[in-house]
């Protein structure tokens, strides 16, 4: 996934048990990317979109955070959608990390979710026409929650994942945590502080990933306009799950201003937006 | 919290579950979702997918048969893909001469809006040999799912045709069958 990830337990209980857990945790991470990947040739993803018009069953590693792309895309009347992967291909976020393979994939001239059905029943995939989907913006949430179960029993845990991160433990006493969203533009720097327990944060900023193709284009980009928001230069989410604040913090940026608030708002949600002069909004909790 | 938040919620768990199949939504004291919303725990189970592992010994149709038609079983995707959802801790079709189940009653409770109800279900070597509704708390009538039962016990399924009109109920119905199978599954 080109991203760091780091877990964290305190616990009392054996170092064979934790051990064990941990492997499991990172075991995820890696599951996810196995069928997620839009780089990866031989991800599930991948091979699943080759085939046009034809229901191809899929294992719920992807089928699951696939179907919550939907969801928010339904949810968001579109202005969110994982159909947006050729236009991120064409504003050069195309290679691969690992081997630095670049991707260049076959797509009609206009697509979006609705081309992409899925049947709960079947457990099936099925493209009408051809197109690429991202599943940036709910992957790396769903594989922190993947992560994270596998580390409730311990009394204190973090997974974090390139700053999208998960928060917990069973011990109600300890499991508070601190966690400092980075300043926009001083990367050693932290803008603002927030009490986290049991719960995930993720971020979503334009200064993450630019584009080397387009200038003013970073990885989150509009499906309709494609050109990327620039109402926000961060926003970070507070959920139960790191799955949801992972697409709601892409969502409220694709929103803009006031409809993001709202929508972070109406889901009760907490947020903390900030707009490129630095002005830091929050929304929600206290 | 906002009805629009359940969902998204409502979601996750059930994301979640698809993975780890009935098991993650078994109640836990400190799981945040049981401290938030206990009833949409419940609910993710009907949200999601209804693929649960389940009585899939070797050579007889899994729980979701839908997926019986052989597609998936030669594809390298991780175990339990699309037919039954759980990778990580239950055994897998094929897995050997240990029995799924352990024998006895158990009884299972499946709810939705109107309420709950519960299922018990008795399992005696790996068949299930008796189903009875054993506590109905909803606000219809137990009528319409007077014939799932004996469903069950032919299909040797959780899985049951739905009845028209009481789409609810019978999902609740499967739910608790469900819920109670997956009390009887052997570690």
């Amino acid at each position: 996934m080109d991203t760091v990830v780091e877990i964290q337990v305190d616990t009392e209980q054996s170092s064979e048990e934790t051990g064990a857990a941990f492997e499991r945790a990172f075991a995820a991470f890696h599951k996810v990317e196995r069928a997620c990947s839009r780089f990866d040739p031989d991800s599930e993803l991948r091979k699943a979109c080759r085939q046009i018009q034809i229901p191809v069953p899929v294992s719920p590693y992807l089928f699951e955070p696939l179907k919550f792309a939907m969801e928010m895309a339904e949810g968001t009347g579109g202005a969110f959608d994982p159909a947006v992967g050729k236009a991120m291909e064409e504003n050069g976020f195309n290679r691969r990390y690992l081997t630095g393979e670049l991707v260049e994939s076959p797509s009609a001239a206009s697509a979006n979710y609705r081309d992409i059905v899925l049947d709960e029943r079947n457990r099936t995939l099925t493209l009408l026409k051809p197109l690429v989907i991202d599943l940036g913006a709910v992957a790396k949430g769903f594989a922190i929650d993947l992560a994270a179960n596998e580390l409730k029993q311990f009394e204190r845990f973090a997974v974090n994942a390139g700053g999208d991160l998960f928060a917990g433990g069973a011990d109600e006493r300890a499991n508070a945590w601190s966690i400092g969203i980075q300043h926009p533009e001083q990367k050693d720097r932290v803008i603002h502080m927030i009490r986290v327990s049991n719960e995930a944060i993720c971020t979503s900023g334009s200064y993450e990933r630019k584009s080397a193709v387009k200038n003013g284009t970073h990885h989150i980009i509009d499906p309709k306009t494609k050109a990327s928001p620039v109402d926000w230069i961060s926003c970070s989410v507070v959920a139960p799950f790191a799955m949801l604040a992972d697409a709601f913090s892409t969502t409220a940026f694709l929103l803009g201003a006031d409809d993001g608030v709202a929508f972070i708002e109406q889901a009760d949600l907490k947020g903390i937006l900030i707009t490129p002069d630095l002005q830091i909004v929050t929304v929600g909790g206290s | 919290m906002a009805k629009t938040g359940k969902k998204w919620i409502v979601l996750c768990s059930a994301a979640l579950g698809a993975i780890y199949g009935a098991e993650y939504l078994a109640t836990e004291a400190n799981s945040p979702l049981q401290q938030l919303l206990p009833q949409y725990v419940q609910a993710a189970a009907q949200n999601g997918t209804g693929v649960y592992p389940g009585i899939q010994a070797p050579g007889s149709t899994p729980i979701d048969s839908s997926v019986s038609g052989g597609s998936v079983s030669g594809s390298s995707t991780p175990s339990g893909s699309a037919s039954g959802g759980s990778a990580s801790s239950s055994p897998t079709a094929g897995s050997g001469t240990n029995s799924l189940y352990k024998n006895g009653t158990y009884t299972g409770t499946g709810s939705n809006r109107r309420g709950t109800l519960q299922v018990a279900v008795t399992v005696q070597n790996d068949k299930i040999t008796d189903v009875e509704i054993a506590g109905y708390e909803m606000h219809y009538s137990q009528s319409y799912i007077a014939g799932l039962p004996a469903q069950v016990l032919q299909n040797q399924s959780a899985q049951v045709d739905n009845v028209s009109g009481a789409t609810f109920s019978t999902q609740a119905f499967e739910d608790a069958v469900q819920d109670a199978l997956s009390q009887a599954r052997n570690a």
